[in-house]
């Protein structure tokens, strides 16, 4: 008998076709350990044991008739709750969803489901997403399973929390500045952004229509793999007009090595100020451990990169405002009662079924899209995301990725950063990719010696061209021995298989 | 030019967003504070440069055959409304006068 979480994906679905263990006994091992480590991590919002168990009989139903078992059959995920579930709710983090039945399944989620991932439940998140630390969420905060005084991370901490503290294997989250990528860093563990439209987005809830993404959370390169390719196996969706094709198989090219290929630094940001002492040695140290494999390190510039932030801080906020204006508690959502007009009852659902980020990102946008602000603002930052883009068009010309860092610390403790505009500067690494939409990775690269919390580093890559940061991410995952770790105080905690 | 309260509270009624207590003066402050982190954009000036709405650029849109296909369901599209009526979502008066329409 061992933990389940010592696990990989890979063999936790060997195990299942072999017969050493059932899927249902998966099931029931990931169950036991969520029992014994989310209490005090509070990575889930909702446990789904129903779902996960009639998920595991059937494959091992499956598997008794001699029927050929899908690619990630047995293996345990857990969904960020902005994604439908049928037979959950979606809440997002919100008063305002605190009651939302889903009323169909993602289609994200179904690709999981239908692979063989075991729906485990739904994780913690920033309210609406808004957020990079998973403190706005209206059901509590999450903890980092490495120090539970600091944050996750987030907007998707709940995702990266409940695959660093080995309740899941996988775990499904959404990026519309960072989201996935930098509570990966916070947590240790592995988190892909892929390219805009490489991932359908039906049955998400939308925040930022031209930024956000989904993307898999593992504890190793090849587990993402797994799940990528599950996720736009199936081909595009015709639910999501962004979906596109992408007939690739991540696993194919996974060992294949760095040699011979080009690795682009980025001095203003990997030197950028403010960046602590021990990320700005991961970075050098990733660096290093890439050229050491053969790979070629050279340094490239990203004009305009320094605009990403007030760009971002532009368009998601006019997406937002945009988006979330259809909670007026009228179809869905939290509704205050014995208003006499249409309007009192709009004002005041919202106004208690919001949060104060919420609340603070849509005024933002309101204002931005107001006549006579709009083209000082809006205009010009589409028109900056143009040059961006460009930016990165030129700098991928010479280099094959860029490598920065993911975030400009390690996790900081709650409370510590209590400012909203001081939180946005969390995504500063991460925010220009979903400006320009290519694919980017966080990998981590062990703990901080000043820290002791997990250090990651970031590679972006061309649009479409994910796969490829899959066989970087991988050799920076070799050259650390970082694959596969759960934080020491949550390993081995219930979970027996 | 910095926002005064009075224009918070004009945004928040076309946001309808309800603010009580001491939120419109810690609105006030955030928008504020936000829109100077916003500067570099305004201070931007890009000269004959197309804005990037979308980053699926030149990609395709995915299109759907024009067939009549089954949606969700009456009884899901209705389940998560806190007043219905048959096949409607009731709503409080919308001109006022009160009661619900």
């Amino acid at each position: 008998m061992s933990c389940f979480d010592v696990l990989s994906a890979r063999e936790i679905v060997r195990g299942v076709a072999a017969g050493d263990f059932s899927a249902e006994e998966v099931a029931r091992a990931s169950l036991d350990a969520i029992a014994a480590r989310d209490g005090e991590i509070h990575a889930l919002l909702q446990v789904s044991e129903e779902l996960a168990l009639s998920r595991a009989r059937e494959l091992d139903e499956a598997r008794a008739r001699g029927e050929a078992l899908p690619p990630l059959a047995g293996v345990p995920l857990s969904v960020k709750d902005n994604m439908n579930l049928i037979g959950s709710r979606t809440t997002c983090g919100s008063r305002m969803l605190e009651d939302y039945e889903s009323p169909y399944t993602a289609t994200c989620v179904k690709r999981m489901i239908d692979a063989g991932c075991l729906p485990m439940g739904k994780a913690n998140m920033d309210e609406f997403a808004f957020g990079s630390s998973t403190e706005t969420s209206y059901f509590g905060k999450t903890a980092n399973p490495w120090d539970t005084e600091r944050v996750p991370g987030g907007s998707s901490g709940g995702s990266a929390a409940s695959v660093a503290s080995g309740e899941v294997t996988l775990s499904l989250g959404s990026d519309t500045g960072g989201s996935i990528r930098q509570p990966a860093a916070f947590c240790g563990v592995v988190g892909l952004k892929p390219t805009y439209g490489a991932v359908s987005r039906y049955g998400i809830v939308a925040f930022g229509s031209s930024l956000d993404q989904v993307g898999p959370f593992g504890r190793r390169v090849e587990d993402v793999a797994m799940a990528m390719n599950a996720l736009v196996g199936p081909g595009a969706d015709p639910m999501d007009s962004t979906s596109q094709e992408c007939p690739v198989d991540f696993l194919e090219h996974l060992e294949d090595g760095v040699e011979g290929l080009k690795v682009g630094l980025v001095p203003a940001l990997s030197e950028a100020e403010g960046i602590s002492n021990e990320v700005r040695a991961a970075v050098r140290g990733a660096a290093k451990a890439l050229e050491d494999q053969g790979a070629e390190i050279l340094e490239v510039e990203l004009p305009h990169i320094d605009d990403s932030i007030a760009a971002y801080y532009v368009i998601g906020p006019c997406e937002a405002f945009s988006n979330l204006a259809r909670f007026d508690g009228v179809r869905y959502g939290y509704q205050e009662p014995g208003c006499a007009t249409l309007a009192e009852q709009s004002e005041k659902s919202r106004a208690k079924g919001f949060g104060a980020e919420a609340k603070r990102r849509q005024m933002l946008g309101a204002y931005l899209l107001s006549s006579g602000v709009y083209d000082r603002y809006y205009y010009k930052a589409q028109q900056a995301r143009t040059l961006i883009t460009r930016s990165y068009a030129k700098a991928f010309e010479r280099a094959d990725v860029l490598l920065f860092p993911s975030a400009p610390r390690t996790a900081f403790k709650f409370g510590e950063i209590s400012s909203p505009t001081e939180m946005y500067l969390s995504d500063m690494f991460t925010i220009s990719s979903n400006i320009a939409g290519n694919g980017s990775i966080s990998v981590p690269v062990g703990l901080g010696p000043e820290s002791g919390m997990p250090l990651a580093v970031q590679l972006q890559g061309p649009a479409f061209k994910d796969r490829r940061l899959l066989t970087f991410a991988r050799a920076i995952e070799r050259a650390f021995e970082a694959e596969g770790s759960v934080a020491p105080a949550c390993a081995g905690k219930g979970g027996e298989l | 030019m910095a926002l005064s309260e009075h224009d918070v509270r004009a945004i928040a009624e076309y946001a309808r967003i309800g603010l009580e207590g001491d939120e419109l003066r810690e609105m006030t402050a955030y928008m504020n504070d936000a829109v100077a982190m916003l500067q570099p954009i305004v201070d931007f000036d890009p000269k004959d440069v197309d804005p990037t709405f979308h980053p699926i650029g030149d990609l395709s849109d995915v299109m759907r055959d024009d067939v009549e296909k089954p949606g969700l369901d009456l009884e899901s599209a209705l389940e998560n409304a806190h007043a219905t009526d048959g096949r409607l979502f009731r709503v409080p008066s919308i001109l006022g006068g009160g009661g619900l329409s």
